[in-house]
């Protein structure tokens, strides 16, 4: 219960950092997206529902303020939260190269999803285009920046659960 | 909590409920629009007070920022502008005398001042769009305040977008550099119309596309356009830019090239909504 409080909080206040903050900051006229990553990082941390959990509320959150239908955010953003928990398996806390294959993939696999769904039925092919101008330095960035939130997401999930407490068997994380 | 028997249900059937959900609710939400909006101006009720606030310290940072590295820019701008505005001012008073004479001429003609009157809201910039493929922003007005969908919006004297969503409180605004974005334009001295369209590839060197242009004209670089007077949504004469490297498309029947926008999107933050709709039903019935 703890966790998904904690989610929808994190959810909430990345999206009005990327949405208030990240404009400030951008760089090219490319801001990281905070919601792959945190999308990502509870997928690969929590497994596959809660990665579809926080998939859900940021993709609900984009719909509603900035989609014109409700439900292809929520879909992307859900698919990238299920094929991260996959990766659950493959996740060991101390080692840095999987969150960082992992977010960089999701926000190629969410640039690929957004343009196959907004541009591409729009007849706009040129992909290579947008593959070295949109899609590579938005990952970049959005690496950089998801390795802090990652940080601190890992920081978090050591103050609500201390590992002392919970036995390795009874962890509940893989559902 | 931990004691209980956790009914488990794989995650598979939970992404099959959520892809199911999903496509109901898209496609409610596409054919019922205005049934969606108590949902949308709910969960904008909470967010976009948070993203005033936030928003506040976004700006400072940016202004600190800008304010180390643009420094010695500023000082060499400064100095040109200076040159500019003497330049300006001298004309200035040429203009002020053909105005008078217009003013006349217009009397002569009994022509109302059609576009310079068109009553404006101020709004401010709160947030951008959350992701990088696309280019609109939310204003801090909404329907409370009289703004309707399809109203203009402009920065200085420049168009910079059109609202497509009204809430309650904030309203969303398409830019004219958005992938998805055209409007119909036209070459101020010769009145050839054109169509301008945003292009997300164009939009780091700071230029959106125009198109459409008429193959035989000739049109100077540097050209103004402004909004058609043909246009459906957009009143006319609002000015969008300059024409730069106008080309010969491959069909040879056309001139396409680039603009610059009159209007710098990087750094907006108070916009003019201008509180008129341009009424299309009457032009609709003309050409019926």
């Amino acid at each position: 219960m703890k966790r998904y409080l904690s989610m929808l909080v994190m959810v909430v206040a990345c999206f009005v950092c990327q949405t208030a903050i990240f404009p400030h900051l951008q760089l090219l006229h490319i801001m990281p997206n905070l919601l792959v990553v945190l999308t990502s990082a509870s997928g690969f941390m929590y497994g596959r529902k809660l990665g579809m959990y926080a998939g859900f509320l940021c993709g609900a959150l984009t719909d509603c303020i900035y989609g014109d239908v409700i439900g292809i955010s929520i879909l992307i953003f859900v698919i990238i939260g299920y094929v991260n928990g996959i990766a659950n398996k493959l996740y060991f806390k101390d080692d840095l190269s999987i969150p960082i294959t992992a977010i960089a993939l999701s926000d190629f696999l969410y640039g690929l999803l957004y343009f196959v769904c907004f541009f591409l039925l729009r007849g706009r092919f040129t992909i290579f285009q947008y593959f070295a101008g949109v899609m590579v330095p938005e990952a970049i960035y959005t690496v950089i920046i998801g390795i802090v939130i990652y940080k601190f997401m890992y920081w978090l999930e050591e103050k609500l659960y201390p590992p002392e407490e919970v036995p390795l068997k009874a962890e509940g994380k893989i559902y | 909590m931990r004691k209980k028997t956790k009914i488990t249900i794989d995650p598979k059937y939970i992404l099959a409920v959520i892809v199911v959900f999903c496509l109901v609710v898209g496609v409610i939400s596409y054919r019922f629009d205005e049934k969606m909006t108590p949902v949308r101006s709910a969960v904008g009720g909470v967010i976009t007070p948070m993203q005033k606030g936030i928003n506040v310290i976004g700006s400072k940072m940016a202004e600190k920022i800008d304010y180390i590295t643009t420094m010695q820019r500023t000082v060499d701008r400064n100095k040109k502008l200076q040159k500019q505005i003497d330049e300006l001012s001298a004309e200035n008073k040429l203009l002020q005398q053909d105005k008078y004479e217009l003013e006349e001429f217009r009397k002569l003609y009994d022509l109302d001042e059609q576009y310079a009157g068109y009553s404006k809201v101020a709004a401010r910039v709160i947030s951008s769009d959350n992701d990088n493929w696309y280019n609109s922003f939310v204003i801090d007005k909404g329907s409370q305040d009289g703004i309707k969908v399809n109203m203009n919006v402009m920065a200085g004297d420049g168009l910079v977008g059109i609202v497509v969503k009204v809430n309650k409180s904030y309203s969303r605004v398409r830019a004219i550099i958005d992938d998805s974005s055209n409007v119909s334009g036209t070459i101020l001295k010769n009145s050839e119309n054109c169509i301008v369209n945003g292009n997300l590839n164009l939009i780091n060197e700071g230029l959106i596309e125009v198109s459409g242009i008429d193959g035989n004209a000739k049109i100077e670089e540097g050209a103004e356009v402004v909004t058609s007077q043909i246009s459906d949504k957009f009143l006319p004469g609002i000015l969008i830019g300059y024409v730069r490297d106008l080309k010969k498309d491959s069909s040879n029947v056309t001139q396409k090239g680039y603009l610059s926008p009159v209007v710098d999107f990087t750094g907006l933050k108070m916009v003019l909504v201008i509180t008129e709709v341009k009424d299309s039903a009457e032009l609709e019935e003309i050409l019926k």
